[in-house]
């Protein structure tokens, strides 16, 4: 096979996965040509498949007996306003909040250290067959690129548990758009942990806007992120990777802070 | 129209109490029927359920109204939850083991492109398919049948049902992502 037809043939499968059909020799092909390919799952097609069932589907009522199982089970889960008091935030992160002039130095010892990580390890990004939606988030990016007059761009540093991990980000306060390009972070087990991205926008709020969880799948060496944040950010001051539980938190301990960047 | 105005789900991103209530009353139906198409034991339909909006909760802020209505996004968490059960039930008179259904990746937002999805959209882009590949795609979502039964009343091999199925599912997308012609994308140029 081609590597067009692998991707054919990937996206075949993946049309698969989401149609609940595939058999176990298809499994291990999805597999394989998932890692042999860097393709990862396609949102898109299944938000048709759901479209289409959900408008299908004749609505019967909830059991009552498994609707009140369900409400039992929320304060488990609604834990924002008890675990607020109790967050720890670390001296860079509040320094950055709290006071513009020590943020930028510590951003400054950051940068340093990042720079000479750099300079230790220029390995160059192995050519792979680019995945629809890699091409798509990179094209978005570009045109973010292009188009913002009023684009931000500010470099990733790594944190010491992360040491190899080297990124940037682009920013738009007049298109709230934004794109993370992310290299050498290590991939997630998405059932375990999830990367979540904060935004640090001292105009707005102590609290930093939550920038969306996401996933490195394993052979994405590179990886463009599109930046999801749910509320309007304004001259962000810096841009943080944390290492959450699956599903990302609403509020962070940031007990692994995975790279920060700041745009001073 | 996509839905614009704060909804329920980012609320409960938000982790509000109310909301989460709210989200039970307004989605709890729904996620039921699904969870029904997919299994009549009671108790398994109750699991899926349970599963599902535990999913909901930790997943809500992973919602984009931009690309999907509520009721979508809870529908593609049932579906997963219910095709889920589905891959694990099959499993179990199996004599060889099979790769673990779970490690099967979802997708999310974050990894793959934001195409819109209406409703509306989806089944004006269906219009465009094959009249046999429409009547397939009636049979397996509008009437819930499975692929041997939608083999066994329209006369079709298993195998074509399964690929007409899954080819019809990508045209759909690529007719909806030739519609957002602002994005350019691999697919849309087949």
């Amino acid at each position: 096979m081609s590597p067009q037809e692998k991707l054919y043939r990937f996206e075949e499968l993946e049309a698969g996965r989401i149609l609940g059909d595939l058999d176990a020799a298809e499994v291990k092909d999805w597999h394989e040509l998932s890692e042999e390919l860097d393709c990862g799952p396609d949102f898109s097609l299944e938000l048709i498949a759901a479209a289409l069932e959900t408008e299908a589907v004749q609505e019967e009522a909830l059991p009552a007996g498994i609707a009140e199982l369900l409400r039992q089970g929320i304060p488990k889960y609604a834990s924002l306003e008890e675990t607020e008091t109790a967050i720890i935030r670390p001296p860079i992160w509040r320094s950055l909040i709290s006071s513009p002039q020590s943020g930028w130095a510590a951003a400054a010892i950051f940068a340093a250290l990042f720079i000479g990580m750099l300079a230790k390890q220029p390995e160059p990004l192995k050519p792979s067959v680019k995945t629809p939606s890699e091409l798509s988030s990179k094209a978005a990016r570009d045109q973010l690129v292009g188009n913002a007059k009023d684009l931000i761009e500010s470099d990733f540093g790594a944190t010491d548990a992360y040491p190899k991990m080297t990124g940037k980000v682009v920013w738009s306060d007049a298109l709230q758009q934004g794109y993370m390009t992310l290299t050498n972070l290590p991939v997630n087990d998405p059932g375990d942990k999830q990367y979540q991205l904060w935004i640090v926008d001292p105009s707005r709020d102590e609290k930093p806007v939550d920038g969306g969880v996401f996933d490195i799948p394993a052979g994405d060496r590179t990886a463009v992120i599109p930046i999801r944040n749910p509320l309007a950010v304004t001259n962000p001051a810096a841009f943080v990777i944390t290492l959450e539980q699956a599903g990302g938190v609403v509020v962070s301990k940031q007990e692994v802070v995975v790279a920060l960047a700041t745009t001073s | 129209m996509i839905e614009s105005k704060i909804g329920v789900l980012q609320e409960v991103a938000q982790g509000k109490k109310h909301a989460m209530e709210q989200c039970v009353t307004k989605y709890g139906g729904l996620v039921w029927s699904i969870a029904r198409r997919y299994t009549k034991d009671h108790s398994s339909a109750e699991d899926i359920v349970q599963e599902t909006f535990t999913d909901l909760w930790k997943s809500a802020h992973r919602f984009n109204p931009a690309t999907a209505a509520e009721t979508t996004f809870v529908g593609m968490l049932a579906r997963r939850r219910a095709i889920d059960y589905v891959r694990k039930e099959s499993r179990q008179p199996l004599l060889e083991p099979l790769p673990e259904a779970e490690s099967l990746p979802h997708a999310s937002p974050e990894t793959s492109p934001a195409l819109r999805c209406e409703s509306q959209d989806v089944r004006e882009a269906l219009k465009q398919l094959p009249q046999e590949t429409q009547q397939i795609f009636s049979l397996h979502f509008d009437e819930g049948m499975t692929h041997p039964e939608i083999s066994k009343k329209i006369g079709l091999p298993l195998g074509t049902v399964k690929t007409r199925l899954r080819r019809g599912l990508i045209e759909v997308r690529n007719i909806l992502r030739q519609a957002e012609s602002a994005q350019p994308s691999f697919s849309s140029n087949r």
